[in-house]
């Protein structure tokens, strides 16, 4: 199997072949293009003219009044936009690392497997294909302090029940684990399709020559999945930015502001305090922010695997 | 550091026991969503452990004048217009990328957007999409959830497709083409049944994500009636007035489908998607 470095990448690559020219594929890719170009670009270029504008609204149409930067340097003066900002730095570190590490360890151990193996490739899914609001139902009646299934654990075995939403960091943990539990399938599945792929007698000719099992895995397996994690890295940073189905059903944001993420706090502001002009600044900046950080990451793993 | 005999041991029973573990963990809290549907709500806040099963919360759910029936409606047909839409523009999307050398000038656009929109959270555009279907009068419509739900799906249906039309070698069509079918014929009767196997992986991928989409749901529609069920489900979790048993059976309707959909796809479709997003 082949495994290139990103899917980015990809697009640029294979351009290759010669072809004829001509109106066939003019005609084939025109409803694509024009449908993304109407309702995918424009409503971005409404956000950016909103962004730099002050926003009233009248007969039901928004009506932007220019009024330059103001608000980029309102949001960027807010102390609860820049809380809102280290909470999702945090969010995003957290939740990458741990699906990262227990999927890649997943992974590595269904390959090992006798037994389980089977059993474990199909249900280890599981969680990535259920509904991520269902998601946040079922971890509530596990969490939920009144009937709650672990308060109803501790309870029976005579410890007492916790309020686990009820201070910041506690609902912080909650969404992280909420997070991973729901997306280290992804990256089981990644690194998995790609460590059965992988060429089998290498690893036995290195096992035969006596390196132990640790090493085997740390110096032949992990560089060989580089490709695979790069790419898995890749999509559960992007998707860890765009999280909030989960954490809006679960916390909504709080307990003050303490699970506010950068998407919470820009519907927040748009729908229910009509900052109109704050929220779509704050939109814009998210958009930088995130194609910096994709752009850092595709760069880095380029020369890595250079 | 511990050193294993040179024979390649391996520790079995330590890794059962882990996987054991992890399968627990996958598997329990959807078990308790399951197994709280079940139960009527005096047997849920009771402090112990009695199972008393009954589809009281489900009956509940669907008695007349309930909203669940409409938003689960709202659903289906939010799924299936968008798996449609998606289709539609993404074949001959995906194949013009791949065979038909398309003029630059639509070929960088279309790279760029295919690229760059999977990159852009949602909820950044959500804002500039609220003013356009609000001017289109789509807001609270299942016209305007199917097309932003096509925003959302459609590049990367655009690139997973590509990938299964670059491995087709270009004679097949070529041929198709010197036995004087027109392009449009050699797509639709040739080189389409080829790829089903992608169309089938594209589609149910689509499914499942316009199925569980929530944020469009929520900003775009006022509520109740005209809401798909994520919505409708999301309503039922209220701060002091809470019927688990009902949520949980909402839950577990909303899931259905869902495993309807991962029984029919199969692992390999699953693999499929997996290797199309990652190949070179």
């Amino acid at each position: 199997m082949s495994l290139g470095s990103s899917p980015a990448s990809t697009v640029v690559a294979t351009r290759s072949r010669p072809k004829r020219s001509g109106t066939g594929g003019l005609l084939a890719m025109a409803p694509f293009v024009v449908f993304m170009l109407v309702f995918g670009a424009y409503p971005l270029v409404e956000v950016v003219r909103m962004s730099v504008a002050e926003n009233r609204i009248e007969a039901g149409h928004f009506v932007p009044s220019f009024t330059g930067i103001e608000n980029y340097l309102e949001v960027l003066a807010d102390p609860t936009a820049w809380k809102s900002i280290w909470i999702t730095t945090a969010f995003v570190v957290v939740t990458v690392a741990g699906t990262m590490l227990i999927g890649t360890g997943l992974a590595l151990l269904v390959e090992r497997a006798v037994v389980l193996k089977a059993i474990a490739q199909n249900i280890l899914i599981w969680p990535a294909v259920v509904t991520p609001v269902v998601v946040s139902v079922i971890w509530l009646l596990v969490f939920s302090p009144t009937v709650g299934g672990l308060n109803k654990l501790l309870t029976s075995i005579g410890l007492s029940g916790q309020g686990w939403l009820d201070n910041g960091l506690g609902a912080f943990m909650l969404i992280c684990v909420v997070d991973i539990w729901h997306w280290t399938p992804i990256v089981f599945l990644f690194v998995y399709t790609a460590l059965i792929g992988l060429d089998g007698s290498i690893l036995e000719a290195s096992r035969i020559d006596g390196a132990s099992e640790g090493k085997v895995i740390r110096h032949i397996v992990l560089p060989l999945l580089r490709p695979a994690l790069a790419a898995a890295m890749l999509v559960r940073i992007i998707q860890s930015v765009k999280a909030f189905d989960e954490i809006y059903l679960l916390t909504k944001g709080g307990p003050r502001d303490s699970t506010l993420l950068l998407n919470l706090h820009i519907r927040r502001a748009f729908f229910d305090r009509l900052e109109y002009g704050y929220a779509t600044a704050l939109g814009i900046l998210v958009v930088i922010a995130t194609l910096a950080v994709v752009a850092v990451a595709v760069y880095a793993q380029r020369r890595a695997t250079k | 550091m511990r050193h294993t005999p040179v024979t390649t041991k391996r520790r079995p029973l330590g890794i059962e026991l882990l996987l054991l573990l992890a399968i627990c963990v996958a598997v329990l809290p959807i078990l308790w969503g399951i197994w709280v549907s079940l139960l009527p709500n005096r047997a849920i806040v009771s402090p112990d452990w009695r199972f008393e099963p009954s589809l009281i919360n489900f009956e509940a759910l669907f008695e007349p004048g309930q909203v669940v029936t409409s938003q689960l409606l709202n659903s289906i047909l939010i799924t299936l217009g968008t798996t449609a839409l998606v289709l539609v523009l993404a074949a001959p999307g995906a194949y013009g990328l791949s065979k038909l050398s398309p003029p630059k000038w639509v070929l960088a656009p279309a790279i760029a957007i295919a690229v760059l929109m999977p990159l852009i959270p949602p909820m950044t555009l959500v804002p500039g999409m609220y003013v356009q279907m609000a001017s289109l009068r789509l807001i609270d419509t299942v016209y305007g959830l199917i097309i932003l739900n096509t925003v959302v799906n459609l590049p990367f249906a655009v690139l997973l497709l590509r990938a299964y039309f670059d491995e087709i070698s270009d004679e097949i069509r070529e041929a198709s083409l010197i036995d004087g079918a027109s392009e449009l014929r050699s797509f639709l009767s040739i080189v389409l049944p080829i790829v089903r196997p992608g169309i089938a992986a594209v589609a149910v991928f689509v499914a499942i994500m316009a199925w569980n989409e929530f944020l469009f749901g929520l900003t775009m529609s006022s509520g109740g009636r005209r809401s798909p069920l994520t919505v409708g489900i999301s309503s039922l979790v209220q701060p002091y007035e809470v019927t688990w048993g009902q949520m949980a059976a909402a839950g577990v309707v909303a899931a259905i489908p869902i495993i309807v959909l991962a029984a029919i796809a199969n692992r390999q479709l699953v693999a499929g998607l997996t290797q199309g997003a990652v190949k070179g």
